[in-house]
């Protein structure tokens, strides 16, 4: 979509079965739509000012600079104080435990998503590491999985949309949510939608236990980056920027890493008479 | 609050500061006119590498390791390059009194902001793995790893044009630290009416320890 289209900029709210709980998300993108304000694009006559423009891609770059002030407030009072606080009291054991915990709840989705974008064996690992941390690491407190030759690996909805060949479209900062694009949020309406999570319980407890696990996990997440945040806030002259400049480089790599992951789903030590595809290299063994 | 895409993000974004001072040691070689190739820069890098890390962890004062990791900036990396590359069309706008003293505030911040956080870099381990060639110089591929962190994969862009293999870039998990900072200062001078001389009074700032932001 053109990078000065302001109408483009809501994002896509796709169709999902849990419209009660996708209300916040829904109202978030309401929000986005109506209260966004266009950047003003530079004259013609000045050809680099334009192509800086274009190439930034944030056509509602006032509205998005609310939000991250917004996000900001939110986090100088309550998330960072928690994070750093969860930091310094609980030991890194616990936390690294805890982390292993949050990862495993969220294999299902990942796995779903492996299988969509059609890579088998990146569908292998999640699975193994489901079954093998859910077992022998109890309940996902320890990642015997990685040790075992499973590793982890990132994904996500946004990642299947791209690997499905959806663009990116313009920056989105979302409130809560932080950098975003509208495939992106469309991604994550999507891995809200099949998240087994979203889906067992209606009771007050599967709430609670539900509304636990996101603080949680943003609490965690959090935790891991108080020293990287930091260091942008202080030595970004425009931190918003620079966020959005690593914000859209790690994705691109992410995908890309993806779209490069073809690796064999026959084992090495299959007879490679039997095996389609190239014969294996003398000596191959599982990566 | 920022969503969990950013966190690993930013942890990489950590990866993409502290391992900018990882800024390998270049012996001084001589002038060679021609491209560097594949297996300098790879050597180069490991060289570097290992320099980087006695430097890092070897006894003396955090003082020490600073001026020493200081020594292995000037050689090692190509900080005008980097400079030049950061201020993309507006280095042309720029007077030659101008370029000079962004040049040399640039050269300043980036030190500091590497041998700052010499601490951070205790235990650091670097392994080379591959180059390959690219059109604005060679990528030597590595695996990084800091005590307690998953290992990160870090490329090192190497060229030759300022005489010597010298890094021009430090790509971490796929974010480009020039093109960061790039991308930094054309908003910053974007919302500043393209005036350079007001990022250079920001450098200033920065350079001498206050907020610039």
């Amino acid at each position: 979509m053109p990078p000065n289209d302001c109408r483009a900029a809501s994002p896509p709210t796709r169709p999902a079965p849990l419209a009660r709980r996708m209300l916040p998300m829904l109202l978030c993108g309401l929000a986005l739509a109506t209260l966004a304000a266009c950047a003003t694009p530079p004259p013609a006559s000045d050809p680099d000012a334009v192509a800086d423009f274009r190439e930034t891609n944030d056509p509602i770059e006032p509205t998005n600079r609310v939000f991250y002030a917004v996000n900001n407030g939110i986090d100088t009072v309550l998330l960072r104080p928690v994070a750093t606080a969860y930091r310094d009291v609980v030991p890194e054991a616990v936390r690294s435990h805890v982390h292993s915990f949050l990862v495993n709840l969220g294999n299902p989705v990942q796995l779903i998503n492996d299988v969509l974008e059609a890579k088998p064996r990146r569908a292998g690992d999640t699975l193994m590491r489901l079954v093998v941390n859910t077992t022998f690491g109890i309940g996902g407190i320890f990642d015997v999985a990685t040790d075992w030759g499973w590793p982890d690996h990132e994904n996500d909805g946004g990642m299947t949309f791209a690997v499905w060949g959806l663009g990116d479209g313009p920056y989105l900062f979302l409130p809560i949510l932080g950098p975003s694009s509208p495939r992106d949020a469309a991604g994550f309406a999507s891995d809200f939608a099949v998240s087994p999570f979203s889906w067992i319980g209606v009771g007050t407890v599967a709430q609670a236990l539900s509304y636990t696990k996101t603080a949680a996990s943003a609490v965690d997440a959090r935790a891991n980056v108080i020293d990287a945040l930091d260091k942008i806030t202080s030595q970004a002259l425009d931190p918003y920027a620079t966020i959005r400049s690593l914000y859209r480089q790690h994705r691109d790599s992410q995908i890309e890493d993806l779209r490069a992951d073809n690796r064999r789903t026959v084992p090495a030590w299959f007879p490679a008479a039997a095996a389609p595809g190239p014969t294996p290299a003398p000596g191959a063994t599982k990566p | 609050m920022t969503g969990p895409n950013t966190m690993t993000l930013l942890s990489r974004r950590t990866a993409l500061v502290l391992l900018a001072a990882a800024a390998p040691l270049a012996a001084s070689a001589p002038a060679r006119a021609a491209e560097v190739s594949p297996d300098q820069a790879t050597d180069f890098i490991g060289r570097t590498g290992r320099d980087l890390m006695t430097a890092v962890n070897g006894a003396g004062s955090t003082q020490d390791k600073a001026a020493a990791l200081q020594g292995i900036i000037d050689r090692a990396v190509d900080v005008n390059q980097i400079a030049r590359f950061c201020l993309g069309r507006f280095w042309r706008q720029a007077s030659p009194a101008q370029q000079q003293d962004y040049i040399d505030l640039f050269h300043r911040v980036l030190v500091q902001n590497i041998t700052g956080k010499v601490g951070d870099y205790q235990g650091v381990t670097l392994v080379v793995n591959r180059a390959t060639a690219r059109e604005d110089g060679v990528a030597v591929t590595t695996t990084v790893t800091r005590p307690n962190n998953a290992p990160n994969r870090v490329d090192w862009l190497v060229s030759n044009e300022s005489g010597a293999p010298r890094i021009i870039d430090v790509i971490a998990e796929g974010t480009s630290l020039r093109l960061t900072q790039r991308n930094d200062y054309t908003a910053y001078l974007g919302r500043n009416n393209n005036d350079v001389q007001a990022l250079i009074e920001a450098l200033k700032k920065q350079a001498n320890g206050q907020p610039a932001g």
